[in-house]
């Protein structure tokens, strides 16, 4: 056999080795390609390099972690009391200190003990409150113009009496109120004589009657009014007219121009004759989105809601889908004294997937 | 060394040298597989390391401290693989098998004793499991001469072990 021979069929063997995985490869027949092949059985049993190498840094890290936690040994002492530490060193377990260093340490533990325990004196001691003085400068409550169309604020009174107010002018307008207006005087002989006023912006212009009494009102027989509260008219409060306050007219606390009633207190609450249902929008569907959106608006005398605004939103498309939705609302109007009269309300519009 | 070592865990790494061999060869000659046998080498020296506080010198060398860490470590996985019968770890320790043990330790020494080039191909060879090809590629020699160093090689190991043992 040819030496180029014999590396073919040892190489041959080796791949067989290999290929035998665990199991027992074929001996080769020739003595000496059987020994070898002996050698490459243990060879291939060597462990890789690399697997060394790691194993080895896996161990440094190890042992590193391992030194700088490791405390120096512990001598053997003859006692406790050698073993001790003293004030002013001496022990084994401790080094040697000097004087001056431990002097120093006792007076600036002192001296922090003292400032921990002065703190809580300063940290109790109540703050001098600051005199805060607010002066009003020519507070001015005409600043509201007249609407165009409709103003906020009204007023309303009466003495309960059985006739409806009567007509006649209105009372001064001004910006504070000291007597309400009446149409029959009660009190004859006043202590102090004050001209009857309403809290209306001085600039509206009023019929000039010769009696003080509600402009739009029929009743010839000089009435009060209805009402309550002093004032004139079927509302109350001290002004005039329907309202409650001291202003003109239908609405509340001033002014004048009709504001929006709120349900209650005589005024009732208007009912939704015709409420189709809001379309659901395509995102808030694919979402899943489900809810309540609350709506504020006023519902007119005809019926019609009106400036429809968001109390409460739901997003995704949703609030949009209700105002339109409540827009074609149709609605009975509040009353008040039988009369259709404007009013504030919240509607619910609920969003529901089924 | 070993007290070293029990003062200063970071001179572990001299032990580690000195006995890395002989614990690969214990181990690999009882568990036949070579990923397994590195595992439990692995396993062996994390041990050892740990526990170095605790040897103590009773006539016996240290790595015979170690090996019985080794044949204690082959136990437990053996009964953890559930392997039936399940030797004991003096079963694992048996002199036949130490003597198997001192001959790949010798082996490997030997390895580094040969020419370069020839090593270098059984390093690649037998111990990377790379094929001829491979190695030819690499070393830029043909196929034909990579298998005349690879039979070199083994034969040269041969001689060199048997001169040790005769």
């Amino acid at each position: 056999m040819t030496n180029a021979m014999m590396y073919e069929q040892l190489d041959s063997a080796i791949d067989q080795m290999f290929a035998a995985g665990a199991a027992e490869a074929p001996v080769p027949e020739d003595r000496t390609l059987a020994g070898l092949m002996g050698m490459a059985r243990e060879l291939r049993c060597l462990p890789r390099a690399q697997f060394k190498e790691r194993l080895s840094l896996d161990l440094d890290a190890k042992a590193n972690t391992l030194s700088s936690g490791r405390r120096a040994p512990v001598h053997a002492v003859a006692s406790l009391a050698d073993a001790m530490p003293t004030l002013a060193g001496g022990g084994l377990a401790e080094p040697p200190r000097s004087r001056m260093n431990v002097i120093a340490s006792v007076s600036l533990h002192a001296l922090a003990v003292a400032m921990i325990v002065s703190s809580g004196y300063f940290a109790t001691q109540p703050k001098m409150l600051r005199t805060q003085v607010i002066s009003l400068v020519n507070p001015d409550v005409s600043a509201l113009p007249p609407a165009p169309d409709l103003s906020g604020g009204g007023g309303g009174g009466g003495d309960r009496s059985k006739l409806d107010a009567s007509k006649g002018a209105l009372p001064k307008l001004s910006h504070e109120q000291i007597t309400p207006p009446t149409a029959v005087v009660r009190n004859v002989e006043p202590k102090l004589e004050v001209a009857p006023s309403i809290i209306v912006p001085p600039n509206l212009n009023a019929p000039q009657l010769p009696n003080i009494g509600d402009p739009t009102a029929r009743g010839a027989i000089a009435s009060n009014g209805t009402g309550s509260q002093s004032g004139i008219g079927a509302g109350s409060g001290g002004g005039l007219g329907i309202g409650t306050g001291r202003g003109l007219g239908p609405g509340s606390v001033a002014g004048y121009g009709g504001g929006a009633f709120r349900v209650g207190g005589g005024v009732s609450a208007p009912r939704a004759i015709y409420s189709p249902d809001p379309d659901y929008s395509e995102e808030a569907r694919k979402a899943k989105v489900q809810g309540v959106v609350t709506l504020w608006m006023i519902v007119g005398p005809d019926g019609n809601p009106r400036d429809i605004r968001v109390q409460r939103s739901l997003g995704m498309g949703l609030d949009e889908k209700a105002i339109a939705a409540v827009r074609t609302w149709r609605f009975e109007p509040a009353r008040k004294d039988g009369q259709a009269v404007p009013v504030q309300i919240n509607v619910e519009v609920m969003f529901r997937l089924y | 060394m070993v007290e070293a070592a029990q003062r200063d865990p970071s001179r572990f790494a001299e032990l580690y040298e000195q006995n890395f061999e002989r614990v690969y060869a214990f181990v690999m000659r009882r568990v036949r597989d070579r990923g397994e046998a590195e595992d439990v080498t692995a396993d062996v020296f994390h041990r050892a390391l740990a526990n170095i506080g605790t040897y103590q010198w009773q006539g016996t060398p240290f790595a015979a401290w170690l090996l019985r860490i080794a044949a204690n470590a082959i136990a437990d996985r053996w009964r953890r693989l559930a392997k039936e019968p399940i030797p004991t770890a003096d079963e694992f320790l048996d002199s036949a098998i130490e003597d198997d043990t001192e001959r790949r330790t010798m082996l490997t020494q030997l390895l580094h004793e040969l020419p370069a080039d020839q090593g270098l191909v059984v390093v690649r060879r037998f111990i990377d499991q790379r094929s001829i090809k491979e190695i030819a590629a690499e070393l830029g020699r043909s196929e034909g001469a990579i298998k005349q160093l690879q039979f070199r090689a083994l034969e040269n190991l041969r001689t060199r072990m048997r001169s040790t043992y005769d």
